[in-house]
């Protein structure tokens, strides 16, 4: 699949043209790894030299998405990258089997788990400000979640998704994308659940991100 | 996605019984649950080739191997 989207320019507020696709391969983790992680661990150093709140530094400075190379070939996971320009600006990746709904009305059915979602980081305000840098471009995560519900429809799960959100990100998902908060998972790093509902799906297609 | 091809598939009594009722539990289509059994069975083949071994946790937190054909 691949499918001309629209993302946004932080500066300027003008629409981009983008594509979406699920055909990810190897080459994507490794321009990950080679492109944004020293720029991730760049913005962590200057936060940590200039006395950032522990909370606010990124903790994802030490994914590596090349790590997943074996789960490329495994139909339980689904993989989507956006580029704009042949550049690599955002990665998900989408586990379909052996997760289900936690706010009560969804219980044991089944849902899209968004294992991993990664924004190139020179799109990250938080990431570029320390290194006194704009962002780039915005809505690339909202893009990702899109894609992500739509491959729930198509799972026949109705739209249910699900994921672990970091410290940094929950408001995004819960107020921006609008999910539940269902709780901190003690099995997850006291992560925060956050959910959609096959409703709460149908709205964030239709309506858009808040 | 991907192109989709057709086949088609005979199944027992029984076995359709126990589709049927998998299907109204997860609020899935047969064919729905039908393509989560291909993965899950994809997804624990490709776990054990690579050494990885399957259990169950009972409510005691006893661990039984599970044995995949």
């Amino acid at each position: 699949m691949r499918a001309p989207i629209q993302i946004v320019k932080w500066a300027t507020k003008e629409l981009v043209e983008a594509e979406l696709f699920d055909e990810v391969t190897i080459e994507h983790f490794l321009e990950a790894q080679k492109e944004w992680r020293p720029v991730v661990i760049a913005a962590a150093r200057q936060m940590v030299q200039a006395g950032a709140n522990r909370e606010s530094i990124p903790r994802h400075w030490h994914w590596d998405w090349s790590s997943k190379e074996a789960d490329l070939r495994i139909l339980a996971f689904s993989f989507f990258g956006i580029t704009v320009q042949d550049k690599l600006q955002g990665l998900m990746k989408l586990e379909t089997v052996g997760w289900s709904g936690r706010i009560a009305s969804q219980k044991g059915k089944p849902l899209a788990y968004v294992d991993y979602l990664e924004t190139a980081p020179w799109n990250i305000k938080l990431l570029m400000q320390p290194l006194g840098r704009s962002p780039e471009f915005r809505a690339i995560g909202t893009r990702l979640i899109e894609a992500g519900v739509r491959r729930s429809l198509e799972e026949g799960f109705k739209g249910r998704l699900a994921l672990h959100s970091l410290s940094g990100s929950e408001r995004f998902y819960l107020d921006v994308c609008g999910m539940t908060a269902v709780g901190r998972d003690p099995a997850k790093q006291d992560l925060l659940w956050c959910e959609f509902t096959p409703g709460q799906a149908e709205k964030f297609l239709n309506e858009g991100a808040a | 996605m991907n192109t989709k091809r057709t086949m088609t598939l005979n199944l027992t009594h029984q076995e359709m019984r126990v589709l049927e009722e998998l299907s109204n539990q997860k609020d899935l289509s047969k064919t729905a649950i039908l393509r989560q059994a291909l993965r899950l069975y994809q997804l624990v083949e490709v776990k054990l080739s690579e050494g990885g071994k399957l259990f169950f946790e009972d409510q005691k937190k006893e661990k039984a191997e599970l044995m995949v054909l």
